[in-house]
């Protein structure tokens, strides 16, 4: 019994340990883009003195931030459609009609872990600037890029509801109604995996909006891209956007787990 | 004719993913793998055993340091953290919002996490001040942010809520009659998890720390946010050579760095794969 007590006391200081390790930095960083007291003379006393939330609206009014976040919107919008269009037909007649090819599209969707972003972009770099520099000078080429990168999650999230729904069933209990396989795409396959869908273009979102290395590396000025900029020239305003992208993010991705708990899912965090 | 629009049917289905596959991943990393192997005189190893020695070597050894400790420190702070939430009730709201934060933290990173860490930790941070305060100066103590030790601490902030979320699913799958069957046989708590739980879990257990290193080894954009100290790393050091490609020669350098990175996360990963399948067995 007194074993017990023990690991209960020794559980709850590592919760409270973790909690303190997860946000004592997201608090230490609302105070750097909120309170215009430096860290040095800040006391006990003047704790809640000097709170100003200029610079977020400073930050949301900037130009630059909304040109970038344009760009980054743009390319969000890109990468759900190429993911969408590359990964909906394939999964759903692999799990309809050629269950064989699934350890095969499984293996080449884990293939970006393999090739991660940085390595990818030396790739990038040695064939699409010798064979098409057009392609490359646009920031919307990020996209495809993107949408590979997502793959390992994107593809996790549809196969996952394709095979649950029971695709196959479907598809032959409409045949023998007289659909098309077209209609059966819109009409009752699209409507019965709207939630992964869901998903998977939150998951994109998520992603797209803090990508860095593509980015940085190719020379794209985007918004995450803007964020080390911003930082540098107005240390506050850095901050704060920097903060309003982590809690969006945690908004956007707690929505996805409570969906995805809806319908009996996890996370899959690692789409292996 | 039948068979030719099957196969039509097929071919258009496949397109859409084949062409963005191939175009935009392995077209771009063969040529890589190719060009650290093949010059304009023929087969050669010489940039690859340049890529594994000196300097490169060095980075190598820190890029697998980093990721190996960060895997095996958040490995074991995920897995216990796992286990504590396995006990709660399912209908607990510390186990979902557990649940909903992990995935939230394991997919940040970069440049916002970074500029968080800096609040707290930084010269200017807040908790370094707190600390002067007491008289304890991390600065002169070595251990800022841009110190290994630094990178550790920021690289948990992602590497132990990817862990609880590769574990929790097997620790729920694990059938309480295990349990029950130990201890009716007169197993102790610490018996059942050393002689019962831990061998079931362990390939699952292997699996995370793999992927925790993969992660760790790919990561980019929170160490540059971090650090110019860590341009010691691989994946800095490949963005170095990336945009000061200008010198001939050091381009080939660049494509045996990423050769034998794309190598050592492919083995990770077939290493995953395999403990995969065992432990699919042991739930079957």
């Amino acid at each position: 019994m007194k074993s017990k007590f023990v690991s209960n006391i020794f559980a709850i200081f590592f919760g409270a340990a973790l909690v303190s390790y997860f946000f004592l930095p997201l608090l230490a960083m609302g105070r750097f883009a909120f309170q215009v007291t430096p860290v040095i003379n800040l006391t006990w006393d003047n704790l809640f003195e000097g709170w100003k939330f200029d610079s977020i609206t400073r930050a949301l009014l900037n130009p630059k931030v909304l040109e970038t976040a344009t760009l980054t919107g743009g390319l969000t919008l890109l990468t759900i459609f190429i993911t969408l269009l590359a990964l909906l037909p394939i999964a759903t007649f692999v799990e309809v009609a050629r269950p064989g090819w699934k350890p095969w599209l499984t293996a080449v969707t884990i293939l970006p872990w393999i090739i991660p972003p940085v390595a990818l972009v030396v790739g990038v770099a040695a064939t699409f600037r010798p064979f098409a520099p057009w392609f490359l000078s646009n920031p919307l080429s990020l996209s495809f890029f993107y949408a590979i990168w997502m793959l390992p999650f994107s593809y996790r999230a549809i196969a996952g509801q394709l095979s649950m729904i029971g695709a196959k069933t479907l598809f032959e209990a409409s045949q023998s109604l007289g659909a098309s396989t077209l209609s059966f795409f819109f009409k009752v396959l699209l409507p019965n995996i709207r939630n992964s869908l869901t998903v998977a273009t939150l998951l994109i979102v998520a992603a797209v909006t803090g990508e860095f290395t593509f980015a940085a590396l190719l020379l794209k000025q985007t918004f995450p891209v803007y964020l080390i900029d911003l930082q540098s020239e107005d240390v506050r305003s850095g901050y704060a956007l920097a903060l309003l992208v982590i809690v969006a993010t945690a908004v956007l991705l707690s929505f996805v787990t409570s969906s995805l708990r809806k319908r009996g899912g996890q996370f899959n965090a690692i789409g292996v | 004719m039948k068979t030719l629009t099957r196969l039509s049917k097929e071919a258009l289905v496949a397109l859409p993913m084949a062409s963005l596959v191939s175009v935009f991943l392995l077209w771009p990393a063969l040529t890589v793998v190719f060009k650290s192997f093949v010059s304009d005189s023929g087969f050669r190893l010489d940039s690859i055993s340049r890529a594994l020695s000196g300097t490169y070597q060095q980075s190598f050894l820190l890029s697998t340091q980093l990721s190996m400790t960060t895997a095996i420190i958040g490995g074991v702070i995920g897995f216990y953290l796992a286990v504590i939430v396995d006990r709660m009730k399912p209908s607990s709201k510390i186990r979902s919002a557990t649940q909903a934060w992990s995935a939230v933290a394991s997919q940040m990173g970069g440049v916002p996490l970074a500029f968080a860490f800096f609040a707290i930790l930084g010269t200017q941070g807040i908790a370094t001040h707190i600390l002067r305060n007491f008289g304890i100066d991390l600065t002169e103590m070595g251990l800022t942010l841009s110190s290994f030790w630094g990178w550790v601490f920021v690289y948990l902030y992602f590497q132990v809520p990817l862990m609880f979320l590769i574990v929790s699913p097997a620790l729920s799958a694990m059938k309480p009659s295990w349990k029950e069957g130990a201890h009716s046989l007169g197993a102790s708590s610490s018996n059942y998890w050393l002689r019962v739980a831990l061998p079931i879990l362990f390939p699952v257990l292997i699996t995370g720390a793999l992927l925790l290193f993969v992660n760790a080894f790919s990561a980019y954009a929170t160490v540059y946010a971090l650090s110019s100290s860590g341009g010691q790393l691989v994946p800095l050091q490949i963005r170095f050579i990336l945009q000061g490609n200008v010198i001939t020669g050091e381009e080939d350098l660049g494509y045996a760095l990423v050769t034998v990175t794309m190598g050592l996360l492919a083995l990770a990963m077939i290493s995953i794969q395999v403990l995969q399948r065992r432990f699919a067995r042991w739930l079957a």
